[in-house]
């Protein structure tokens, strides 16, 4: 019984832990915006990001970017704030202005993509799941219990299961979604080959939206609104990255690992 | 009318005499200085020609200088490849040189041819006269007689320079410093050396960094002033190298910065110039090894030490040169040294100091960097043989990128709001936290969480199955039911044995009977009486100790309804009598 409660301690301590070492990065990255230093602000927003995922770190974050120059991981983190709060009225804010400063196009979104920004993300898949077996506990629970099917029920099963079948596409569309990045770098090429020393197709704008179609070794197949072809990872950031609870990488340092 | 426009007309005529002419600007400092007349080069004036032998007595097998003086240009001399020499004299190193003297407001070149001559044998001998082209026109060399004595009293020594290195044994491009001395003449008078020069092949001479003076020197045993000449010379092929020095000696005419040490007389008079050559000097000049060579080697042949580099600045934007101050020290000269190489690198552009500035001027292309790059750099010690690393560290810089808006002014579109568009203000909480932004759908532990609704309707539709079996089966719930209640009355059944209470054993022994038997009947146990337990005992077993026992418990059970109701004594000996009974009876549920 001791042992369990010591167990319980650590973890305690050590998630308290991590929550004010995560603060103090965030503390330390709004005390050098405000004294102008924007990259070191830069560098520990990127530090409380990994530590603790946050919307408000990532919006701070994207403006720390953005006042160092860097439009393209600017657009990432705000991008990357509004996958985990649509709801997040200033990376909206953010994006509406820095996309005609950066003269970059939103992503363009399919119905049920769009659809999917409705909610947040993980949202849809609870709502799936609950109406999903809300519908067939109403249908099935009556037969069990030995009870007569009341009307309400049958109504409410239906409703859940349209519900449930909506939010399949809205799901669909949060899938989709983790497709979706953006050049990270100013004039990045876009590649005919994934090949260092490929011929360049065109060349992007830091912040430009794509969507990943296929992986080769360190090099992305995208599709921008213009174009197809390659780039390097290191120059496209996906809003959803692949690593595992990986959280978010200071774009700016980053290095390609050729 | 008339008269007015005569006076018009007069006013006209006189009008240039209003203007004045502008006055030519002289030009000022070192322009009026290019301006004026330098002295022409006397080309003109007759040619003479002097040829002596220097001494002119000397006894066999000493050293005399066979010397001629043209007042012409070295390249206007047609002078013959061999000289024509008495077989008793044998000819030595040769040198010629040229210089300008001043001569009445003029330039009057002076060249000058000399031979270094040994005589075998006594005797006077003579160089006769010898006809040369000077300017296209023939000019007659005059003759010049030796005396070679047995004995000379009065013995005069050869003039000539002493040439001195500090090394004979040098690396291929590692500096030594040459030291040229004219010691003084007879009246222990020192002169001046002008136009001095190394002769010989695969020798670099530096004579930017060359250093005058005079002092005392020794030479042969004794103190004699001279003046010395210092520069530093630089091999630039390797092997064995032989060179020497000639120079002409000009009396009181110092160029440039000089130390004087000790007591120094000058001539008086004018000058005159004479053509001096030292003795060849042999060293041996070593190729640097190819093994071992370190990056970053320009050169530099030494011992060298550099100073931690400074940047000028270690906050920038893109594109804004920065000063990395690179400060190197030797205990030679540093002027030849040739800075580094700067890497090449995408991310930034170099541009080297010019000499003897050997930092470097740096220019970010990138915000991405964040320390100046290495620059490699290594010199050779020829103390130790060995290249030595001197590589110049990076420095750690923070460069900005270029500038974004922050604000963009506010649109006429009516469809778009009216307000400009800005930057947001900083969020002052971290706001929604999330543990990854992978999305749910895509984690496996999610997919994991969903079979548990599944599980759990599988189950509850197995348990509806099974309720619906035993509803249909209801002997095998009452036999199960009958199986939980005989165990319970088993353990009372014991537990009244251990207490010695007949009467409770008895009840309980009827009771598990009655509850052994009764799903046979399907009938309530407190129903059944002795001859229903019976029943369900073989015939074997009715007649038998079992049937008995039943009996006997039985009637025990009864006997509680009697008038006088006791206990028959033993019926705790019934114990195993009836565990059997029990046993047979549970073996048939």
């Amino acid at each position: 019984m001791s042992r369990c409660r010591i167990f319980l301690a650590l973890i305690l301590f050590a998630a308290e832990f991590s929550q004010a070492a995560t603060n103090d990065f965030f503390a330390q990255g709004v005390g050098l915006s405000r004294a102008g230093q924007f990259p070191e602000a830069a560098a520990a927003f990127a530090k409380a990001a990994q530590t603790r995922l946050a919307s408000g770190t990532l919006v701070n974050l994207g403006i720390a970017e953005w006042r160092s120059g860097h439009a393209g991981p600017a657009i990432l983190a705000w991008e990357q704030a509004q996958w985990i709060d649509p709801f997040e009225a200033r990376a909206r804010a953010n994006l509406k202005f820095a996309r005609p400063a950066a003269q970059v196009d939103a992503p363009q979104l399919k119905w049920f993509e769009t659809a999917s920004l409705w909610l947040p993300s993980d949202a849809w898949v609870w709502l799936a799941g609950a109406t999903l077996w809300l519908a067939v506990g109403l249908v099935t629970l009556p037969g069990f219990l030995r009870r007569r099917k009341a009307g309400w029920q049958q109504a409410l099963a239906a409703l859940a299961f349209g519900f449930f079948l909506f939010s399949l596409t809205a799901n669909l569309g949060v899938v989709s979604r983790t497709q979706i990045g953006f050049v990270l770098k100013k004039e990045a090429p876009l590649l005919l080959t994934p090949t260092r020393e490929a011929e360049v197709v065109s060349t992007l704008n830091a912040g430009a939206p794509a969507r990943r179609l296929r992986v080769r070794g360190n090099y992305f197949f995208i599709r921008t609104a213009y174009a197809t072809g390659w780039i390097s990872r290191a120059q496209f950031g996906l809003v959803c990255p692949d690593q595992p609870d990986a959280g978010v990488e200071s774009p700016t340092g980053r290095t390609e690992p050729e | 009318m008339r008269f007015a426009s005569s006076k018009q007309f007069l006013l006209l005529l006189l009008m240039p005499l209003l203007l004045r002419a502008q006055q030519p600007q002289g030009p000022t400092g070192g322009l009026m200085q290019l301006q004026v007349a330098q002295p022409a080069v006397d080309v003109s004036s007759p040619v003479t020609a002097m040829a002596v032998f220097d001494p002119p007595v000397v006894r066999p097998g000493e050293k005399t200088f066979y010397r001629v003086t043209v007042d012409a240009t070295e390249s206007s001399i047609r002078w013959p490849g061999k000289m024509s020499l008495p077989p008793e004299l044998r000819s030595g190193a040769n040198a010629r040189g040229q210089l300008t003297q001043v001569l009445e407001n003029k330039f009057r070149p002076l060249t000058s041819f000399i031979y270094e001559v040994r005589a075998t044998a006594v005797g006077r001998f003579g160089i006769t006269n010898f006809t040369v082209e000077v300017y296209g026109k023939p000019l007659e060399i005059p003759a010049a007689i030796l005396d070679v004595v047995a004995e000379n009293p009065e013995p005069q020594a050869a003039r000539e320079l002493r040439l001195e290195t500090s090394a004979t044994n040098v690396f291929l491009g590692e500096p030594f410093r040459v030291r040229v001395m004219l010691p003084a003449g007879s009246s222990n008078q020192v002169e001046a050396l002008r136009e001095l020069q190394l002769n010989g092949d695969g020798l670099m001479t530096d004579k930017t960094t060359a250093r005058q003076s005079v002092e005392p020197v020794n030479l042969d045993g004794h103190l004699t002033p001279a003046f010395i000449c210092e520069m530093v010379a630089t091999p630039i092929a390797a092997g064995p190298l032989k060179f020497s020095a000639q120079g002409f000696a000009a009396g009181r005419e110092f160029t440039g910065p000089i130390s004087i040490h000790g007591q120094v007389t000058l001539p008086a008079g004018p000058t005159k110039y004479v053509l001096l050559v030292s003795d060849a000097v042999e060293i041996n000049v070593r190729p640097l090894p190819s093994a071992g060579e370190l990056p970053g080697f320009t050169g530099a042949i030494g011992k060298f030490a550099c100073d931690p580099p400074q940047l000028s600045t270690n906050r920038l934007q893109v594109g804004e040169p920065v000063h990395l101050k690179v400060v190197f020290h030797s205990q030679g000269d540093l002027t030849r040294l040739v800075p580094a190489d700067p890497p090449h690198s995408p991310d930034w552009l170099f541009i080297a100091g010019n000499p003897p500035d050997t930092g470097y001027t740096l220019i970010p292309l990138t915000d991405e960097v964040r320390e100046t790059p290495v620059i490699p750099f290594s010199y050779f010690d020829p103390a130790t043989a060995k290249y030595v690393d001197l590589t110049i560290p990076s420095l750690p810089l923070t460069v900005v990128g270029d500038s974004l808006p922050v604000q963009l002014p506010a649109t006429d579109d009516e469809t778009q709001s009216a307000a400009p568009l800005k930057l947001s203000g900083l969020a002052t909480t971290p706001g929604k936290r999330v543990g990854s932004l992978k999305p749910l759908q895509l984690r496996a532990w999610f997919v994991c969480v969903q079979l548990v609704p599944v599980i759990g309707f599988l189950a509850l539709g197995q348990w509806d199955r099974r309720r619906r079996f035993l509803e249909a089966h209801p002997e095998i719930v009452r036999r199960r039911q009958a199986r939980r209640a005989l165990g319970r009355e088993k353990r009372k059944l014991q537990k009244a044995v251990a207490a010695g209470d007949a009467m409770a054993f008895v009840q309980h022994a009827v009771a598990a009977m009655r509850i052994a038997v009764a799903p046979q009947d399907a009938a309530n146990p407190r129903a059944l009486v002795c001859a229903d337990v019976l029943a369900q005992l073989d015939s074997e077993d009715q007649c038998s100790a079992a049937g008995e026992t039943v009996r006997k418990i039985f009637a025990a059970a009864d006997a509680r309804f009697a008038v006088a109701a006791g206990t028959p004594a033993g019926l705790l000996a019934l114990r195993s009598d009836l565990e059997t009974v029990l046993r047979k009876l549970e073996e048939k549920l």
